[in-house]
C-alpha cells in the first residue's frame, strides 16, 4: 500500500500546493501528448521526481496493480481484430503509448502521496478552496482519514460474524445486502454521535486555518508546474 | 461568559448532522474498496463501491449524497488508500478508471433527484420500487457511459473494445447491486437525514 | 453557575425532562445518577444547547443558553460516551486543537491551550501520536482534553467509563479528581457510582425525567434505596472511604 512516510527529502519540504500544481501541470501535458518524443521527455521528468522523492518504484507499481492490468490489457484488445490479419499492430501501438503516459501520471502522483501528510493536504484544501465548500472539504477529508481504520474494523467484524453464520454459502446478493445494511447502520450511528461532538466543540465556518506558508524553494517548483502546463498547448 | 468570540459563525445543527453522515459514508465507500465478492459466470468479482454510491443518493439525497462522493474523491486524491486495490493519488482521478470515479457524484446526485424530487428528503422505503429501480438503472448507465467513454478516449480504444474491457464483465454484478440496494432501503431499517 | 429553571422537554430517544429546576455553582463536583432512559443524557444536552427546552430556561452564568450558544459551548465542555466517535482528526494534537481553532483563536494561543489541556490529562508531549493507536483510557483522556481546550468552567461527562477496563477507569477518575481540585466544576452522569461518590460534593438522581434525589453523597445514598436507580457497590465503596 502506498502511503505517506516521514522523510527528509526536498519534496517533503515543499508546500503541498506547489506539489499539487506540478501534478496538475504534468497530468495536463501528459493527457495532451502521446508522441514518442513527448513521452521520452515526460519519462525523464517522472524519473527526476521519483528520485527526488525517493519513491520505491516496485512497491508503487504494486499499489497501482489494478490500473496496470487495464493498461496492459488495453494494447492487446486494441491490436486484436476480428478477421484477417487478426492483429492490427498500429492500433495496438497507439494504445500502448496512451497507456504508458497514464502510468507516468500515476507515478508522479505517488511522489505526492509518499511525501505529504494528510494534515498538510487538509491545510492546502482549506486555504485553496474558498468559503464553506473549502471548510467542509478540508474537515471532511480529515474525518475520512480519522475514521477509515474504525470503519474498516467494523466491516471486518461484520464479515467475520456473517461468515461464522455460514455466510460464505449464501448468495452473493444476500452477502452484499448484509454488508451494506449492517455497514451503513453502524456507520450512521457513529456519524450521529460524531455530529453531537462536532456541535459541542463549536464546529464553525470560520476557524483559524492550519498553518501553511510558501517558502523560497517553492518558487522553482511552481515555475516547473507552469512550464509543464504550458507544454500541454504545444 | 466569554463574549469576545461573537464573530464565530457556527455550522447549523442540521448541516452538521448531514455532513457527518456524508463524511462517514465516504469513509465506508473507501473501506469497502478491498472487499470483492466472487459471482458465478463472470470473470470479474463484484466490488461494493457502486452499491454505496447508490445508497448515498438514496439515503442522503441529491445534495449530501453528492457531497459525500466528492469527499471520497478528495480523500483519494490526496493519497488515502480508498480507491480500488487500496490505491490513492491524484493520478487515479485522470487514469484509466477516472471516468467511473467522476461519474459517481453525478450518479448519486441523479438518484437523489429522481427519488427525492428535491432536497427535502422522503423516506425511500415509501417510494415505489419501480421508481427506485429506474433511478438505479439510469445511474448505472451513466456510470458505465462515462467510465467506458473516458477509457476509450484516454487509451485510444474503439468504443466496443472499451465496452469489452470496461463494462461487459461487470453487468451481472450491477444487477445484483441494484437488487441489494432496493432490499436495503425497503427494509426501512435506516432512516434518512 | 449552571441553572435549570422549570425545564421540561418532550421527546428524545434518550429520555424526557419534567419540570427540572437545579443550580450548580462553579467548582462543584456533582454526580448525576439514574438508570438508562431516566433523562440524564437529555438533561446534560441542555447544558450547552444541543437540545433546547420546550418549557423553562437553562442559564449559564446568568445568560440563557439560547441567547449565547457559543458562550454556553465554551463555558460547558462536554464529553460523550464512545470517545472513538468524538475525534475529528487522526492525531492527538490536531484533535485537541479543533475546538480552539473553531473559536478563531491565534495559532500561539491554540498551541498553548493544546499543551495545557494535554498536561491536565497526563498526555503532555503526545501531540503527534495517532489516536487509533492509543489505549481506551488514553482515548478517553484525549476526549477530555478536547473539551478542556475550550477552557470551560464546567466539564460535563456522560457515562465516560463505558467500555473502560479497571486501570483505565481509575486513570480517568484520577484526572477528574485533579481537575476538580483545580476548581473546574464537574457534572458526571454515570450509573456506576463506585469511587466517584467519594469525590462528589453532591449527588443528583433522576427517574422518569424528574430529579428525585439532590443531596450530599452520604445522605443521598440512603434516599436512593427503593428508587429505580442502580447503585452497584456504591455503599460499600463510600463506607470504605469515610
Amino acid at each position: 500500500m502506498l502511503t505517506y512516510e516521514p522523510g527528509e527529502t526536498v519534496v517533503h519540504d515543499l508546500d503541498p500546493r506547489s506539489k499539487l500544481a506540478v501534478q496538475i501541470g504534468f497530468a495536463a501535458t501528459a493527457l495532451a501528448h502521446t508522441a514518442p518524443r513527448a513521452l521520452l521527455g515526460l519519462s525523464v521528468v517522472t524519473a527526476v521526481v521519483l528520485a527526488l522523492a525517493r519513491v520505491p518504484v516496485v512497491r508503487t507499481l504494486y499499489a497501482y496493480r489494478f490500473a496496470l492490468v487495464i493498461l496492459a490489457l488495453g494494447p492487446l484488445v486494441a491490436a486484436a481484430t476480428l478477421g484477417p490479419p487478426w492483429i492490427d499492430l498500429e492500433a495496438g501501438l497507439a494504445t500502448a503509448l496512451a497507456s504508458y503516459r497514464v502510468l507516468l501520471i500515476l507515478l508522479v502522483s505517488a511522489a505526492y502521496v509518499r511525501t505529504t501528510p494528510v494534515r498538510e493536504s487538509r491545510a492546502a484544501i482549506q486555504r485553496t478552496v474558498p468559503g464553506k465548500p473549502g471548510q467542509l472539504l478540508g474537515i471532511g477529508v480529515a474525518l475520512v482519514f480519522r475514521f477509515l481504520p474504525v470503519v474498516q474494523s467494523d466491516l471486518r467484524t461484520i464479515r467475520d460474524a456473517s461468515a461464522a453464520r455460514l455466510g460464505t454459502e449464501r448468495s452473493a446478493r444476500e452477502r452484499a445486502t448484509t454488508i451494506g445494511l449492517l455497514g451503513l447502520s453502524r456507520t450512521f450511528d457513529r456519524a450521529d454521535r460524531l455530529s453531537l461532538a462536532l456541535r459541542a466543540r463549536c464546529f464553525s465556518w470560520n476557524p483559524t486555518l492550519p498553518a501553511l506558508a510558501f517558502a523560497r524553494r517553492d518558487a522553482p517548483t511552481l515555475g516547473v508546474a507552469v512550464a509543464l502546463l504550458l507544454t500541454a498547448f504545444l | 461568559m466569554a463574549t469576545e468570540q461573537g464573530d464565530v459563525d457556527l455550522v447549523d445543527g442540521d448541516v452538521v448532522h448531514a455532513f457527518a453522515r456524508a463524511a462517514l459514508l465516504a469513509t465506508l465507500l473507501g473501506a469497502v474498496a478491498p472487499i470483492a465478492i466472487p459471482i458465478p459466470f463472470s470473470p470479474a468479482p463484484i466490488t461494493l463501491q457502486v452499491l454505496f454510491v447508490f445508497l448515498a443518493g438514496l439515503l442522503l439525497g441529491p445534495l449530501w449524497g453528492t457531497v459525500s462522493i466528492l469527499l471520497y474523491l478528495a480523500a483519494g486524491a490526496i493519497g488515502l488508500p480508498v480507491f480500488a486495490g487500496m490505491a490513492g493519488g491524484l493520478g487515479v482521478l485522470v487514469g484509466d478508471s477516472a471516468g467511473y470515479l467522476w461519474s459517481y457524484p453525478l450518479a448519486a446526485g441523479l438518484i437523489g433527484l429522481l427519488v427525492h424530487r428535491g432536497t427535502d428528503l422522503r423516506d425511500p422505503a415509501e417510494v415505489s420500487t419501480p421508481l427506485v429501480v429506474v433511478a438505479l438503472v439510469t445511474a448505472t448507465v451513466l456510470i458505465y457511459g462515462m467510465g467506458v467513454g473516458y477509457m476509450a478516449w484516454l487509451l485510444e480504444l474503439e468504443l466496443w473494445e472499451a465496452i469489452t474491457v470496461g463494462a461487459l464483465p461487470f453487468i451481472p454484478g450491477e444487477v445484483l447491486k441494484i437488487a441489494a440496494a432496493v432490499a436495503i432501503v425497503e427494509s426501512g431499517r435506516i432512516d434518512t437525514v | 453557575m449552571l441553572e435549570f429553571r422549570s425545564v421540561s422537554f418532550g421527546f428524545d430517544d434518550v429520555g424526557v425532562l419534567e419540570d427540572v429546576s437545579l443550580s450548580i455553582p462553579d467548582g462543584e463536583f456533582v454526580v448525576l445518577a439514574g438508570a438508562n432512559g431516566s433523562g440524564k443524557t437529555t438533561l446534560l444536552r441542555h447544558c450547552n444547547g444541543l437540545l433546547s427546552p420546550d418549557e423553562g430556561t437553562v442559564l449559564v452564568d446568568g445568560t440563557s443558553v439560547e441567547d449565547d450558544v457559543i458562550g454556553a459551548r465554551t463555558s460547558v465542555g462536554m464529553v460523550f460516551q464512545h470517545p472513538r466517535d468524538q475525534f475529528v482528526a487522526a492525531t492527538v494534537g490536531d484533535d485537541v486543537a479543533f475546538g480552539p481553532a473553531n473559536l478563531g483563536l491565534g495559532r500561539e494561543e491554540i498551541d498553548r491551550r493544546v499543551a495545557e489541556a494535554l498536561g491536565a490529562v497526563n498526555l503532555r508531549g503526545r501531540e503527534d501520536e495517532r489516536i487509533d493507536r492509543l489505549s481506551g483510557g488514553e482515548q478517553s483522556r484525549v476526549a477530555i482534553a478536547g473539551a478542556l481546550a475550550m477552557e470551560p468552567t464546567h466539564l460535563v461527562l456522560d457515562e465516560p467509563f463505558t467500555g473502560l477496563d479497571e486501570p483505565a477507569r481509575r486513570s480517568v477518575v484520577g484526572r477528574l479528581e485533579a481537575l476538580a481540585a483545580d476548581g473546574t466544576g464537574i457534572l458526571l452522569a454515570t450509573h456506576d457510582l463506585r469511587d466517584v461518590l467519594g469525590l462528589a460534593d453532591r449527588v443528583i438522581a433522576m427517574a422518569d425525567g424528574r430529579v428525585v434525589v439532590d443531596d450530599r453523597p452520604d445522605r443521598a445514598l440512603e434516599e436512593l434505596d427503593g428508587l429505580p436507580v442502580r447503585v452497584p457497590r456504591a455503599r460499600a465503596d463510600l463506607e470504605e472511604r469515610c
